[in-house]
């Protein structure tokens, strides 16, 4: 699959906003929400939804990589992770306009 | 015996590897059992299915909720409870009186890779309407339960190891075995972790690396996780 040269957060502040620049990329956002809020008609309509535009295989795959994030973000907030040296500054711009400044693993991962 | 059964087009990678964290799960650790790691597993399919507790709620001290008999200490069930269902919660203060009510904080780091892992597992196959693995029979050994000297507390909550690389790798150094089921499910669900920053345009089987990013960083975010 591709996607057009210039990408920007819209898909991951949330589902409304577009593309951002990436194929299906609302959709997939779409496909996270509703696997997170585990609400059976909203995720099997969404399923359909993702199977019809880009494929079942593209539906395992996505939900593979979310379902991973439900590991990777207890690891990093249940062992008070902090950002890695080399990305705090660059990650400034990005922090701010995703919105994630406000999170409380944000504060305690310095403790 | 495949993890799966079904009709979509599940990567055989997938669900070898499904298989592979059921057998670990059950496998005797460096400070729970066999048997004291599947209960973490089951421990996590509870907090999933029960009634949502608020964050500020202990489940040992919900009348009822966790049965007497439980093999795994009431820090224990209280932490995997929090960690399932409100990452976004956690702090240096939990974290605490978590390893304060005597678990050892390098136990806590091993409860921390399994009930992480199920969360992953179990929840791509809630979302995909497969059945759960199942989980096999437990080993019999008793873990060593022995403080390793070489793990200390400095840059996490948790004691870690004197290694190179991301700090989210570095989490789980003091159980080893946890980060290389760490590793293992990121090989086939998202990005060989040798590879995280080193290939940066690759498609990742169906999907463009772009696609695995936004998956990525809309469900960290939903999870309100800041790293």
């Amino acid at each position: 699959m591709n996607q057009d040269a210039e990408v920007t957060f819209e898909a991951i502040d949330n589902s409304e906003s577009g593309d951002g620049g990436v194929e299906h990329g609302a959709l997939l956002s779409r496909l996270c929400e509703a696997i997170y809020n585990e609400d059976q008609n909203q995720l099997a309509s969404i399923k359909d939804q993702v199977v019809e535009s880009a494929g079942a295989d593209v539906l395992v795959d996505a939900v593979a990589v979310s379902a991973h994030f439900y590991m990777m973000t207890r690891i990093a907030d249940a062992t008070g992770t902090p950002l890695d040296a080399g990305s705090v500054e660059p990650s400034i711009q990005i922090r701010e306009l995703v919105g994630v400044n406000a999170f409380t693993s944000r504060r305690e991962a310095q403790k | 015996m495949p993890a799966y059964s079904t009709e979509l087009p599940l990567r055989s990678d997938l669900n070898d590897t499904h298989e592979e964290l059921a057998k670990r799960w059950a496998t005797t650790g460096l400070w729970w059992s066999g048997a004291e790691r599947l209960a973490i597993v089951e421990e996590v399919r509870s907090a999933r299915d029960s009634e949502p507790l608020a964050p500020w709620e202990s489940p040992s001290q919900v009348e009822g909720l966790i049965p007497d008999d439980n093999v795994l200490p009431s820090a224990a069930v209280d932490a995997i409870w929090r960690i399932t269902n409100h990452p976004g919660t956690l702090t240096a203060e939990w974290h605490a009186s978590i390893v304060g009510q005597g678990l050892d904080p390098e136990a806590y780091a091993e409860l921390v890779g399994v009930v992480a892992q199920a969360n992953a597992v179990d929840r791509f196959a809630d979302a995909l309407n497969l059945e759960r693995v199942s989980l096999p029979e437990p080993s019999r050994l008793e873990p060593a339960r022995s403080p390793d000297p070489s793990v200390q507390v400095s840059s996490h909550w948790v004691p870690t190891a004197q290694i190179k690389g991301p700090n989210v790798v570095k989490a789980l150094s003091a159980v080893p075995f946890e980060n290389e089921s760490m590793q293992l499910l990121s090989s086939v669900q998202y990005v060989g972790l040798g590879d995280l920053l080193a290939d940066l345009v690759s498609d990742q089987n169906s999907l463009s690396r772009m696609q695995v990013e936004v998956i990525a960083a809309r469900t960290s975010k939903l999870n309100e996780c800041f790293y």
